[in-house]
């Protein structure tokens, strides 16, 4: 189905309603690009998750609203319109057109996409948010979606708003851009991380690793991160193996005894488990040593609200910081 | 909205700065009066550490604050509201917004690509050559018009330039980081050059004049600077930095390309498709030099900002630009901003407020000798840069004038050279993405990184503040005299 667009550009409250209904039964996954090697990285893998037909991806690029004190009272737009009218792409086209491009291609898939384009003005600004959605006649759909928001992290959790979305993929920010710069970058990555009502994947540049690391403590939320993301791995044909970290050895049996009946629940949903292994001490320091080898760790918290995430923060959340390898974070 | 759905505490965490702000309002105002200091001149300056946290951190549209020092002025100083308003417009701020719209008329003459077949006619296809080259088009247009509309307007040209030597952007990172900065450094040093180069010049300005011009005292006319007397001030420094710029950039990026021959190539077939120069461009180049004649010479009798108007008059009766183009090209709210912020600054002189912080922070200086000559200026030099890296450099200008020159009558020093300092200093924020116009505007070609700003901002910093020292020593003096 299409959105059918009225004279403002915005689709009617019914319409909406059933475009919503629609895309909840699609895998809609949100990627982020900020035109950096890792943000193309994040696209990779949604281009390995999300390769059948049932599954959408959605490459969002946020410009923060330009704030005319620091141009001096000249609005930038009237360098963008200048840039436009030499026939320049602004810079964030440029980044969704290169990771539209990198997607067919890891894809297969260069011909037959249909294109539309529709934008509207906001936040003052005519030139707006831009969207363009490419159909496949299989009913795949890739949107190039360019937002404009106070910032980066706020633009990103509306564009959530817009649609519900299953998986959001955040580009780790690089270490070349220096202290200061990953540190405000890191902020943006942690802030939509904190907030984002679904799961959220950082995702870093690939090294030798392969298959999935799938981390658990017991819990019922825990398992059922399991099982999705099991259904996951299968699907993306990776290895999977199941880690678990005991606080002492005398607790070890009991969380050995716990990993082999995750292991005996996915193998009864004929989902092969290739390893189980436990780790002692300290959570978080733990599964990142673990995950090394491997080329996703998936961690949930599920179980904790927005603001306890904000206040405590969570092993979860300390392995999306501190790991080398992407991490899946299942909510 | 993300608020509306996010938790309560969410949105006091975003605006959590402007709450720390009001807070340390209200605890300044319950603290005994220091020595020296009026209860009239407590409350402005805790206005003006409340703005200058708020210009900073920005939790909220920058405008607000606008409108708070106004709602200030009349609720905590009592002042008549009607005389607060009249306090809003100078010429100043007539000037500034009058500039602002000839900024966004002349970008909408379209005449940047004849102007980019003229630098390479010059230049020729070296690499080096036209990093010069554009500098110094750049630097001599801003230096009239003002930093942003030339950013503006060669921005797409330094891009084009990139564009057609290569599409992968990371083959030409350091050629687009010389080319791009070319642009925007080139524009920044020439932001000084005349009064008409930016607003922070403007600012200071009417700020001599409203401090220290005195009708009934001959002897003050000194301070009243024109157009000519500024760019006799200013110009020379502008003109040696120049040519540094292009050496410290070719210096700090090695550029891939050296040689740009397949650009300019393309380059020229794009502009010989723009045709000969129409009758409209011809009426806007004349005036364009009419505006800059009557700035010259006519400006001391009716000022700086009449002129700037009538030019944008001028445009819109000539049909060469459209009102809704202006309206949606200017950001009003700034004007509304450095409106606010001069009222407030010249509060600070009405109150005693900036007498007292001047001679609060001579006593500071004092045991490190920087109480006069040389250590003053470095003093006074550094404190404006350091506070015109973190917010733009008109309002660091509107919010320091005061102090400084209020500090120079008590150090003895000379206000014209302090005043000098400090509105040539504010163009020293290189290190920053929103330090200047310029920097800001060619950063959203998304080419260069945060980081690029710092690599190369530092060497020009120190290129910048020795001309400037150099200036205030041997050559401001003997203008003075």
């Amino acid at each position: 189905m299409r959105i059918r667009p009225n004279r403002a550009g915005q689709p009617t409250p019914a319409e909406l309603e059933e475009l919503q209904e629609w895309r909840s039964r699609r895998f809609r996954i949100l990627v982020c690009i900020d035109g950096s090697e890792e943000s193309y990285e994040g696209l990779r893998f949604a281009a390995q998750i999300g390769h059948s037909d049932d599954c959408d991806i959605i490459l969002c690029y946020v410009r923060p609203i330009d704030q005319g004190l620091r141009t001096g009272g000249l609005q930038v737009r009237v360098a963008r319109e200048n840039i436009l009218e030499w026939g320049l792409d602004l810079p964030g086209v440029r980044y969704l057109k290169k990771g539209f491009e990198i997607l067919i291609k890891e894809e297969g898939m260069a011909r037959d996409w249909n294109a539309m384009t529709s934008s509207r003005a906001v936040w003052g600004d005519p030139l707006g948010d831009i969207k363009t959605e490419y159909r496949h006649e299989s009913g795949r759909a890739i949107v190039l979606k360019l937002k404009v928001a106070p910032d980066a992290a706020s633009g990103i959790l509306d564009q959530y708003e817009l649609g519900p979305y299953n998986l959001m993929i955040l580009g780790e920010p690089s270490r070349w851009q220096g202290e200061l710069s990953s540190f405000w970058n890191a902020g943006l990555v942690q802030k939509v991380a904190m907030l984002s009502p679904c799961s959220v994947m950082v995702a870093r540049p690939r090294k030798n690793g392969r298959g999935h690391l799938i981390c658990t403590d017991g819990s019922e939320q825990s398992l059922d991160a399991v099982r999705r993301d099991a259904v996951l791995a299968q699907h993306c044909g990776m290895p999977i193996t199941l880690f678990s970290v005991a606080p002492d050895m005398e607790a070890r049996p009991r969380i050995e005894e716990t990993l082999a009946q995750t292991k005996s629940m996915l193998e009864e949903m004929t989902i092969p488990v290739a390893n189980t292994m436990v780790g002692v001490g300290d959570p978080i320091g733990q599964i990142v040593e673990a995950g090394k080898d491997y080329g996703l760790i998936v961690v949930s918290d599920s179980g904790k609200s927005r603001l306890k995430r904000f206040l405590v923060g969570s092993v979860a959340f300390g392995v999306m910081g501190r790991s080398e390898t992407s991490v899946l974070n299942v909510r | 909205m993300v608020i509306h759905t996010q938790i309560n505490l969410y949105y006091f965490w975003e605006k959590r700065w402007f709450f720390i702000a009001m807070a340390l309002g209200a605890f300044m105002l319950t603290l005994p009066l220091p020595d020296g200091l009026s209860r009239d001149g407590m409350i402005v300056l805790t206005m003006s550490v409340v703005a200058t946290i708020l210009f900073v951190t920005e939790p909220v549209p920058l405008p607000t604050v606008a409108l708070l020092i106004v709602v200030g002025q009349i609720l905590l100083l009592g002042i008549d509201s009607t005389k607060v308003a009249k306090s809003l417009m100078t010429d100043s701020v007539l000037f500034i917004m009058g500039s602002l719209m000839l900024a966004v008329a002349v970008v909408k003459q379209k005449l940047d690509k004849r102007i980019a077949w003229l630098i390479v006619r010059f230049t020729g296809t070296k690499t080096s050559r036209i990093c010069f080259g554009i500098s110094v088009v750049s630097g001599l247009l801003a230096s009239f018009i003002g930093e942003h509309t030339v950013a503006a307007m060669m921005l797409p040209v330094g891009m084009i330039l990139i564009s057609l030597t290569s599409d992968d952007p990371k083959k030409v990172r350091n050629l687009a980081a010389v080319l791009l900065f070319s642009i925007c450094y080139g524009a920044s040093v020439a932001g000084i050059g005349t009064p008409s180069g930016g607003a922070r010049n403007a600012i200071m300005i009417g700020y001599w004049k409203e401090f220290f011009y005195d009708p009934t005292d001959p002897d003050s006319a000194r301070f009243l600077i024109d157009y000519l007397r500024w760019m006799t001030f200013a110009y020379p420094m502008f003109l040696l930095q120049l040519p540094l710029v292009t050496l410290v950039l070719l210096f700090t990026f090695r550029p891939e390309y050296r040689d740009l021959s397949r650009a300019v190539a393309k380059l020229r077939t794009q502009v010989r498709e723009e045709g000969p120069m129409k009758p409209g461009d011809w009426v806007s180049l004349v005036f364009f030099i009419i505006i800059l004649w009557a700035w010259i010479f006519l400006s001391v009798d009716i000022g700086m900002g009449t002129v700037a108007i009538l030019g944008a008059c001028a445009f819109l009766i000539a049909g060469l630009v459209k009102w809704e183009d202006l309206n949606s090209g200017v950001n009003w709210g700034v004007v509304l901003l450095y409106a606010a912020a001069i009222s407030l600054g010249v509060e600070m002189k009405i109150t005693g407020a900036a007498t007292w912080v001047a001679e609060s922070f001579l006593t500071l200086l004092t045991p490190i000798g920087a109480d006069q000559g040389i250590g003053l200026w470095v003093a006074v030099s550094a404190l404006t840069t350091g506070v015109t890296n973190t917010m733009s450099n008109g309002a660091a200008v509107a919010v320091l004038g005061p102090i400084v020159l209020n500090l120079a009558s008590a150090a003895g020093e000379s206000p014209i050279v302090i005043g000098f300092i400090t509105a040539v200093s504010s163009a020293f924020a290189y290190l920053t993405v929103v330090g200047t116009p310029a920097c800001t505007i060619v950063y959203a070609s998304g080419y260069l990184k945060t980081t690029d700003f710092l690599t190369v901002g530092w060497r020009m910093v120190i290129v910048s503040v020795v001309v400037m020292l150099a200036a205030a020593s041997f050559y401001w003096p003997l203008l003075e005299t």
